[in-house]
């Protein structure tokens, strides 16, 4: 089966700090990978590497076979990509439905002379991304909160809010960094559903999590990066069990 | 009688000015002071056209608003592309250097102004005529940016302030949308600057410098940005203020810098008071009625 995400030979560093050393990397369709590390293992500058937020040194990314080479940030998600944020970065200016509104891949105003000159249009697009964003808010428990700042709310269901923001993309490939740091209770089983749900319909999802029971219940498989380097890959179950890696992890 | 015109043409065409000035850099957070260069654009623009090839007025306004309008993409698109911080240096830049260049050419008049702009309505319907319809465009004016504001467009501008990374991250196109105001913004000057050019007949290249950048500026910031009525008092404030002063009959010499210093004192005043302005902007973005569909969850969350 042909992989959505596939990284190969994906090198970055920051002046003498290795993030990236020559990565390998596949996502498959319907398949939810979960990435282990320490802090600083580059777990984040991976994804900002496959976003476009930083440039590689070498390496190539393809997302459905198609280059992601020099392409700015939007194209990528234009092509179906989209991300959490390990420290939220919601729109703190908007109410939660807002923020699911410019989700989409094609925003009902992207373009100004559209705005200008086809409101019929933009009336059309609004309506439909806000079908889409309740039927979102829906699956995710958010319907009451809706209409709230993003302040206002708890700070789990602020991480809540950013997985569905990720999912207005309709997305072929999902990044989730840290969905669940700071997150208990019932958020928890929501955002578990949420993310089996994304994953049944076909897409590819890769979640960084240092919650190990979370990544258990949640992944098909694991991968367990180190200073910027895949050490190694399968059964989640496999990877917590191996005593050298569990003494990587904490540093003993 | 034409001095109380001439304020009231004052005050729409800077309520136009500020208006538009703050769509881009209160809705916009685009960080630009060079908007009187897109003023004068249009008014140079305008002036030269009819006078030169007998364009009719309200056509050449519109070319005058046009000519800004693309201008502005010569110092946007190459600044933007760089980074956000560097539009402001290389605005005023272009500014600056525009305001050189068109001193040392005597075609427009040179650094003596260009005179003779043809008029328009004041001959046929008096110089009332005039006045009502820089008031109307200004009113035009502000229903426009508000109704551009409140709408999907304005919704995206709040994100791509709030934080641009993850804006991008949705898909959206940052540069573009900043071209695309600073584009619109500018536009809107060079039709005020038009519309300046047949009413008074005279302008120079000095006129359109840093002094007018700051009291633009200033009426934006006394008047509270990102609000539509903001701009509005601050441009009536502004240019009703030194008129006051003047009624004081305090000799030139005093009444010259008074006025100087009226600008700087008000920037400082409520930067450190009120620095809100008059009226300060919701810290919520909400959208116009019919953009917020007919959910009941709607009025609830304002309460
Ligand atoms: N833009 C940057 N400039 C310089 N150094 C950076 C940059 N981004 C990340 N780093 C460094 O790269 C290393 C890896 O950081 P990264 O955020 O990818 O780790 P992580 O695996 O996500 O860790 P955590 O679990 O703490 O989130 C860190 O040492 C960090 O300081
Ligand atoms: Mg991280």
């Amino acid at each position: 089966m042909s992989s959505t995400l596939e990284i190969r030979g994906l090198c970055k560093s920051f002046g003498g700090i290795v993030v990236a050393d020559s990565i390998d990397l596949d996502l498959s369709p319907g398949r939810v990978l979960g990435l282990i590390g320490p802090n600083g293992a580059g777990k984040t500058s991976l994804f900002n590497l496959v976003c476009g937020v930083v440039k590689p040194d070498a390496g190539s990314i393809r997302l459905d076979g198609q280059s992601l080479e020099g392409l700015p940030t939007y194209q990528r998600a234009r092509m179906g990509l989209a991300r959490t944020w390990q420290n939220l970065r919601l729109f703190p200016s908007l109410s939660v439905m807002d923020n699911l509104m410019l989700g989409p891949r094609v925003y009902s105003a992207d373009r100004l002379v559209d705005v200008l000159f086809r409101p019929a249009q933009i009336r059309a697009n609004e309506a439909e991304a806000r079908d889409r964003a309740r039927d979102i808010l829906e699956r995710t428990g958010l319907s009451p909160i809706a209409q709230s700042r993003v302040q206002d709310i708890s700070f789990g269901q602020q991480k809540l809010v950013g997985v569905a923001r990720a999912l207005m993309n309709d997305a072929r490939c999902l990044l989730l960094d840290e969905p669940m740091a700071g997150v208990e209770g019932q958020t928890y089983a929501l955002i578990q559903k949420a993310v089996r749900d994304i994953a049944a319909s076909g897409v590819a999802i890769c979640v960084v999590e240092h919650n190990v029971a979370f990544i258990r219940d949640l992944c098909d498989e694991g991968v367990f990066m180190f200073a910027g380097k895949v050490l190694a890959r399968g059964s989640v179950e496999q990877l917590i069990a191996d005593p050298h890696l569990t003494e990587l992890y904490f540093g003993t | 009688m034409d001095f109380v015109y001439s304020i009231l043409i004052f005050i729409g065409l800077f309520v136009i000015l500020a208006s538009s000035f703050d769509l881009v850099i209160g809705h916009c957070g685009l960080i630009s002071i060079a908007h009187p260069i897109f003023y004068a654009i249009g008014a140079y623009v305008s002036a030269m056209l009819s006078k030169q090839s007998g364009m009719p007025v309200p056509l050449s306004i519109l070319c005058g608003g046009v000519g800004a309008l693309l201008a502005s993409a010569l110092v946007s698109v190459p600044a933007l592309r760089v980074s956000g911080d560097y539009l402001l240096i290389a605005s005023i830049g272009f500014q600056l250097g525009l305001i050189e260049l068109a001193k040392h050419f005597h075609e427009i008049g040179g650094a003596g102004g260009l005179t003779n702009i043809p008029s328009f309505l004041i001959k046929d319907f008096g110089r009332e005529s005039y006045v009502v319809l820089v008031l109307a465009l200004a009113g035009v004016t502000v229903l426009f940016i508000r109704w551009l504001t409140q709408g999907p467009y304005g919704r995206m501008m709040t994100a791509m302030r709030d934080d641009e990374l993850a804006f991008s991250m949705l898909g959206r196109n940052a540069i573009w949308i900043k071209v695309a105001v600073f584009a619109i913004g500018s536009g809107i000057a060079g039709i005020a600057g038009g519309l300046y050019a047949h009413y008074f007949r005279f302008i120079e290249p000095d006129q359109f410098g840093l002094l007018q950048s700051s009291a633009v500026l200033t009426m934006v910031v006394v008047g509270g940005m990102r609000t539509t009525m903001g701009p509005v008092i601050g441009a009536i404030v502004l240019q009703l203020m030194p008129q006051v002063i003047t009624f004081f009959n305090l000799p030139p010499s005093i009444l010259g810098p008074l006025q100087g210093l009226l600008f700087t004192g008000l920037v400082l005043f409520f930067m450190f008071v009120r620095p809100q302005g008059l009226l300060p902007a919701a810290d919520l973005w909400v959208g116009r009625k019919p953009l917020e569909g007919a959910g009941h969850s709607g009025k609830e969350a304002r309460s």
